[in-house]
């Protein structure tokens, strides 16, 4: 295993050449999540990428690391029991609106409430790529695809008012353009003691014409200049994550007393590491029968 | 056969049927004396009737059987459910100042006990089940100091007060049947010095895992499941372990992928429903090679079924169930004390071949308790095998030549190595898509084709490098052959007594493994007749025997929703061999 010091982040990068369309914001996600990995003295051989389906769901490919491309919408699960069993392993779960949202939502606000100890990187798009351009739940409510002639109809899913009703310890959103803050903020994700929930937005080049670099651009205000938002302020918290008339970037809201999971649950040891056979007092549980 | 004694405790949900039945069948098992029992319960928290039943005996027994001596019954339905398997010589103790009138055919010897009036002289109400334990002592002869011992062990951590108070209530109840009955029944429990351990299949499998070296379990509480994840929960941690409780079983099987895939030792158990939700996730354990152990235990189906109920029918679900083609391993242990070593071997199996295996019980296992030898769960004879688990020096022999880890590297025997985070060198990424020996993706015809080839080699191999062997009772040479799997196999055994005394033959079979599986076909061959037993209504096992040797065979199915029972079982059999083989 390499020390902090000679980890670049270059050694998270696969030799497998993305396939995203040119231009399309995962290729900034995964930098920014590259460099917060290695920044944060972690190295591929003592983390784990969990992956979702779709678009997003390929950046296991393109990362090196230990990893685990799943289930559509599963990511969040598999992410917790790698944790869980390993809490020496740094644990990353990436995917995408329609995985962490719709398929997923179930398992978000679960890992939500649950506070483990890693960190979550939703690409957010707000349209189905993959399979060529329908409504996400992050989809505008008047978004025209194939499968919403007239749009959705439907209020889009704020993810991080969800997060914020589950409990979350750590909300932020980030542009995958504005590749130093971005970065910045996947970092105090990893850093963050528990469940540390980044919405990235990521523009769909191809499919979305809409939710564009050029929007969030011209549209985005980053908290980080807000001098009266306090992040550990609840209240704060609320006031931007339920504002409809703004986007912002930064770090919305961080639980200061934030307890992860494995601290609550004294979950603590490396549960790979077992006797060549039935441990030594095993005995004891068949007594408990008599 | 054994000479034994039928007793059992109903009435409603809430009444706490279930632990006073488990109370008395703890003061028999300190008496050294066999027991066996079973449960009639239904979904609802309070109300409708349930029962705990004990069957017990100095004899070794596992079955049920249809006839009941001794009946506890805290309500008139209790009565009503039971009178089937009431004798002339039952007795029946019920509390004639309760509301209800009691409505006792004549022929029994009611035995009518202030339960209650009794139970609040020695401290309170709420011991009136205790009364009519000491009271059942009274007619059987029992030693009353079993009870109290049983009565320790339950209630010891709530302290000496209420101890006593419950042995109080014990012996009010017995001295009230001494005193006004002289009831002429010959049951005179004996006793012997045997110390036996007394657990259901549920608690077997859970110290399995523990003992199997599993430190991770995730699920959803799902009746008759839910006492796995119970049984760890306390434990597990005392070894380094943790359970978690699952948001739903679509969650539960992939966060035990992900502490297997973290190089864990990992089990998920569910039922019914869950089975299905889990389905998703099985092509996904198998493609990206992780060690799982999922374990069914099965209720009454399909959809919400009779979730209380007994059953097997998930046999095709696990055979086949998930899209595409996915190489498993089906393991169905066939008694309690097997749910444990199964346990052992599933995750043995696990570990070895990198691929999902689907432990498979059943209700009426997982409810039961039986007395056991202790050393029937012989710690020193449990075995590990981590299969390849790479260590540093190992993990670079299976770098290609970049310095990447081939974690699905096609292999003469199928097994790939394996690395687990934390080992250098050995990152890689795996997937539920088809990939190269890297876990790279794939649509390349020659790699899709190695990969598949490689991965069902696993089985292979498995076939050749372990033993598939079945369990054997009754007359090897018998012309009848009788097969079985899962829990039929405690009612076959006790019929072939039954069967004997009726002059008939019989060859019993038990069949731990339903794939791989043993080959039945020399065995079948060998017999005139062959009549596969199952708790379903289609014959799942004898659809896939009759695969397997291409001949007709005959079928006993009981989908009632109750195990069989061996009496009943018996002259089934008898029945079926009368019969006509069914038309080629």
């Amino acid at each position: 295993m390499s020390s902090q010091s000679d980890v670049r982040f270059t050694d998270f990068k696969s030799d497998k050449q993305p396939t995203w369309c040119p231009g399309c914001g995962d290729f900034g996600t995964m930098n920014g999540m590259m460099k917060a990995l290695a920044e944060t003295g972690n190295d591929p051989d003592n983390t784990f990428v969990v992956a979702g389906i779709g678009c997003s769901g390929k950046i296991g490919t393109y990362m090196h690391s230990y990893a685990l491309h799943g289930v559509h919408g599963r990511a969040l699960p598999v992410a917790t029991g790698v944790k869980m069993a390993r809490p020496d392993i740094e644990v990353m779960a990436a995917g995408g609106d329609g995985d962490g949202y719709s398929i997923g939502a179930g398992h978000f606000v679960h890992a939500v409430r649950r506070n483990v100890d890693m960190s979550y990187v939703v690409m957010d798009n707000r349209i189905y790529g993959l399979t060529k351009g329908q409504a996400s739940p992050t989809s505008r409510s008047d978004f025209e695809t194939s499968t919403t002639p007239e749009g959705p109809q439907q209020p889009p899913v704020n993810p991080l008012a969800l997060a914020l009703a589950s409990g979350a310890t750590f909300i932020a959103q980030s542009f995958a353009s504005d590749a130093l803050r971005h970065q910045e903020i996947i970092q105090e994700a990893i850093e963050h003691d528990g469940f540390g929930f980044v919405n990235v937005f990521s523009p769909c080049v191809t499919f979305n014409d809409v939710d564009t670099y050029d929007y969030f651009r011209d549209s985005l205000v980053d908290l980080q200049e807000d001098e009266d938002h306090d992040r550990h302020d609840y209240e704060d918290a609320k006031e931007v994550i339920l504002d409809g008339d703004k986007e912002y970037q930064g770090v919305m809201y961080q639980n200061e007393n934030s307890v992860p999971y494995h601290e609550q649950h004294g979950v603590t040891e490396n549960m790979s590491e077992i006797p060549d056979g039935a441990p030594e007092d095993a005995m004891d549980l068949v007594r408990e029968f008599y | 056969m054994a000479e034994d004694l039928n007793w059992a405790v109903g009435g409603e949900a809430g009444d706490g049927i279930d632990s006073t039945g488990k109370i008395f069948a703890q003061a028999l098992s300190r008496a050294g004396r066999h027991v066996f029992t079973s449960k009639d319960f239904a979904s609802r928290i309070r109300g409708g009737y349930t029962a705990y039943k004990i069957r017990t005996s100095v004899d070794n027994i596992q079955s049920v059987v249809d006839r009941l001596d001794i009946l506890v019954a805290l309500t008139q339905r209790t009565i009503d459910e039971n009178l089937d398997e009431l004798h002339e010589g039952s007795a029946i103790i019920y509390d004639g100042e309760r509301s209800w009138e009691a409505d006792i055919p004549e022929e029994m010897s009611a035995v009518d006990v202030p339960l209650k009036s009794l139970a609040e002289d020695a401290g309170g109400a709420i011991m009136r089940n205790i009364v009519a334990l000491g009271a059942a002592c009274a007619i059987t002869g029992f030693d009353v100091e079993y009870l109290d011992e049983a009565l320790e062990k339950r209630f010891g951590g709530k302290g000496s007060k209420i101890v006593e108070n419950n042995k109080e209530a014990a012996r009010l109840g017995q001295e009230y049947v001494q005193e006004n009955y002289d009831l002429d029944l010959d049951y005179n429990l004996e006793t012997t010095d045997n110390d036996y351990v007394l657990l259901n299949g549920n608690e077997a499998i859970g110290m399995g895992a523990i003992a199997a070296g599993c430190r991770f379990y995730a699920g959803y509480p799902i009746t008759p499941a839910t006492s796995i994840m119970e049984y760890l929960t306390g434990r597990i941690e005392e070894y380094g372990g943790h359970v978690v409780q699952a948001e739903d079983e679509l969650s539960a099987i992939n966060m035990a992928l992900g502490g297997a895939r973290a190089g864990a030792r990992a089990m998920t158990a569910t039922s019914g429903a869950g089975i299905d939700l889990m389905t998703e996730t099985f092509g996904l354990v198998a493609t990206s090679e992780t060690p799982l152990v999922i374990t069914d235990v099965q209720r009454s189906g399909p959809s919400t079924g009779m979730p209380t109920k007994q059953e097997q029918g998930d046999l095709n679900m696990a055979l086949y169930g998930g899209h595409g083609e996915i190489p498993r391993f089906v393991v169905t242990p066939t008694s309690i004390d097997e749910c444990f070593w199964k346990t052992i071997e599933a995750f043995n199996l696990a570990e070895k071949y990198q691929t999902p295996v689907f432990l498979v019980s059943d209700l009426a296992m997982s409810v039961t308790e039986q007395t056991f030898e202790p050393d029937a769960f012989d710690m020193d004879d449990v075995e590990i095998d981590r299969g390849k688990l790479v260590d540093e020096d190992e993990v670079e022999e299976w770098l290609d030549s970049q310095g990447r880890f081939r974690a699905h590297a096609n292999t003469e025997d199928g097994v790939s190595p394996r690395a687990i985070p934390g080992m250098a060198d050995g990152a890689h990424m795996s997937t539920g898509l088809e990939h190269n020996e890297l876990g790279r993706r794939t649509e390349e015809q020659d790699v899709r084709v190695q990969q598949v080839d490689k991965r069902n080699r696993k089985v292979e191999t498995a076939k050749e490098q372990e033993e598939w062997d079945y369990r054997e009772f009754g007359n090897e040479d018998a012309d009848n052959l009788v097969i079985s799997w899962g829990s039929n196999e405690g009612a076959l055994v006790e019929a072939l007594d039954y069967l004997e005394d009726d002059g008939v033959d019989v060859r019993v079979i038990s069949v731990p493994y339903i794939f791989p599986r043993p080959d039945l076909s020399d065995e079948i061959a060998a017999a005139e007749e062959t009549i596969v037993v199952e708790c379903n209504a289609t014959g799942q096992f004898a659809d896939v025997i009759e695969h397997d040797v291409l001949e007709r065979v005959k079928r006993i199915n009981k989908y009632t929703g109750v195990r069989f029972k061996a009496d009943e079982l018996a002259e089934e059999i008898t029945e079926k061999l009368s019969q006509e083989v069914p038309a080629q």
